[in-house]
């Protein structure tokens, strides 16, 4: 006797339960729809051509969106011309929720002519859909197209949207693209320090022409990290003249856990009020500094 | 040098050639360093590992990681300053990066882009690793995968619902996970599951937003429990059923 796939043996029994379904309470229900995600899954272990027509009826019928999801993670995987253009299909013209599931299964697919879809469903999707097609984008990986929405954006939100995406996909190279075309913003730093990019951050943040910028550009480095980082913290510290970056300068120290710059600095300062604040961050720090800093104090008058 | 440039040099990726170049010399000048390097490199080998059972991390590491989580709140309440964001995968990106570094990074081996991971010694997460040795798999890499989605499809299943924080941190360490496997992947010359992996995290992310409604966190659990389920049946089919099916 033939053995029986377990996606078939699935089938059936979903099959078999399914006429049942408008009679049947709430637990046959869910376990009806149980089952007919227990066939959805066993598909996987089907030819291609078998898999395809089951998925495609499922995807075109009275199925919950739910199970429609499945079957499209199924769809996902199936690499033939008919699939992707069944995903497609999908993403322009399912519910909104299935559309925005759709899209992210182009990802995973990641075919280019499906992907190449992703930019008129940009164009013409609502903010959801679009959020759908970044997340596609980087799951492809594909960080030009990224760039090419951040390029086109109409408005800052579509355009931060855009750059936060990059830094996720530590995309250094076209973050300094935007940087090149479009100047700095906020969203770009934090972009770069998600990124990891550290060159340009330290760039930013000894570049003393715009107080705010260096400030922002101080947090990300903390965040980005680097030996580098401590170096430049310290030096924006003694140069500053400007008190609120001075205390930027200390926070990026308390993120980047640099305990040793701040004894340092406060050991140099001759400035009671400045030696407060010092031994304070160090205190949020935990900082073991902090236990000889106290005796010192209290024997000595100062460390 | 932090663990994070380590890995890099590992994977021999994301890293100038000049930053490669420093990290061999500092290799070859620091026996401490190199020894360091070592125990990272033997992880990351071995990572997936049928035989390893991962052991409690040392408690003056889940100290060290229980301070950072301290810091990064507090920091994150200093920097609660514009209009709440919608959070999504690029916030989280930066909003967590901190919290995921100092709390999770530094326990699992994490490959975390750039950011500041302590520098501390590689240790596993007291998690469970449950690695079933699998005839029709031949490598580690492979081992390895198969186990992270079990261990994802254990930890999302029993993800606490009621408790927004545990669910955070545990997400938190999926993520990690998921983002070191990735790589892995694309090493692997695995693009097809690179993608996938990927794919989770948009996902994860949402599954973390504490003010997620129940019904909805049950919908996304239950559809990454189903991606993970078909992509582990798929994984483990013998050689023989694979050009037979998707």
């Amino acid at each position: 006797m033939q053995k029986l796939h377990p996606f078939i043996f699935a089938l059936l029994l979903a099959g078999m339960l399914a006429p049942a379904l408008a009679l049947a309470d709430d637990d046959e229900v869910d376990d009806a729809e149980r089952l007919k995600v227990a066939a959805i899954e066993a598909l996987i272990s089907a030819p291609p051509q078998r898999a395809l027509p089951i998925v495609t009826r499922v995807l075109q019928g009275d199925d919950s969106d739910e199970i429609k999801e499945k079957a499209l993670f199924v769809l996902s995987q199936i690499e033939t011309q008919e699939a992707q253009d069944l995903l497609v299909e999908v993403a322009r013209s399912g519910s909104p929720e299935l559309r925005e599931e759709a899209v992210r299964m182009i990802g995973i697919n990641g075919e280019p002519a499906a992907m190449a879809s992703l930019a008129d469903l940009y164009r013409a999707g609502d903010e959801d859909l679009r959020v759908a097609v970044l997340e596609a984008y980087l799951i492809a990986d594909d960080a030009d197209a990224v760039l090419a929405i951040a390029e086109a954006a109409t408005t800052a939100d579509e355009f931060e949207s855009a750059v936060q995406t990059l830094g996720a996909m530590n995309a250094s190279e076209q973050l300094r693209a935007l940087r090149d075309k479009q100047g700095m913003s906020e969203a770009l730093i934090e972009a770069y320090a998600v990124a990891g990019d550290v060159e340009t951050l330290r760039e930013l943040a000894l570049d003393g022409s715009d107080p705010q910028q260096q400030a922002d550009a101080l947090h990300g480095l903390a965040v980005a990290g680097g030996s580098e980082a401590n170096e430049i913290f310290m030096q924006v510290y003694r140069g500053a003249q400007d008190e609120e970056l001075k205390e930027a300068a200390l926070e990026a120290m308390l993120i980047a856990d640099y305990d040793e710059g701040v004894l340092t600095l406060f050991q140099e300062s001759q400035d009671p009020k400045e030696k407060r604040r010092l031994l304070e961050t160090l205190v949020n720090m935990d900082s073991d500094a902090v236990w000889d800093i106290i005796d010192a104090t209290l024997e000595n008058g100062g460390a | 040098m932090n663990d994070e440039q380590l890995i890099l040099y590992y994977y021999a990726d994301g890293l100038s050639k000049t930053e490669r170049r420093r990290i061999e010399a500092a290799l070859a000048a620091d026996p401490a360093l190199q020894s360091r390097y070592d125990a990272l490199r033997r992880e990351l080998d071995g990572f997936g590992d049928a035989s390893a059972d991962a052991p409690a991390a040392p408690e003056h590491l889940v100290a060290r990681w229980q301070a950072g989580i301290d810091r990064a709140a507090q920091l994150e309440r200093q920097t609660e300053r514009g209009p709440a964001r919608v959070l999504h995968l690029a916030s989280f990106g930066w909003g967590a990066a901190i919290t995921g570094a100092l709390a999770l990074g530094i326990g699992i081996g994490v490959y975390l882009p750039s950011r500041n991971v302590p520098d501390v010694s590689v240790t596993p997460l007291p998690a469970i690793v449950e690695v079933a040795p699998s005839a029709t798999t031949g490598d580690a890499f492979t081992r390895g995968l198969q186990a992270h989605f079990r261990e994802s499809r254990e930890n999302i299943g029993g993800l606490a619902v009621e408790d927004s924080e545990a669910r955070r941190l545990l997400i938190l360490h999926i993520v990690q996970q998921n983002r070191l496997f990735a790589r892995a992947a694309t090493e692997n010359q695995s693009p097809e599951l690179s993608r996938v992996l990927r794919a989770f995290e948009p996902i994860l992310v949402r599954l973390a937003d504490e003010d997620l409604a129940p019904e909805e966190a049950q919908r996304l659990q239950a559809q990454l429990l189903f991606e993970l389920n078909v992509m582990l049946t798929k994984m483990n089919r013998p050689p023989s059923d694979r050009s037979e099916s998707i």
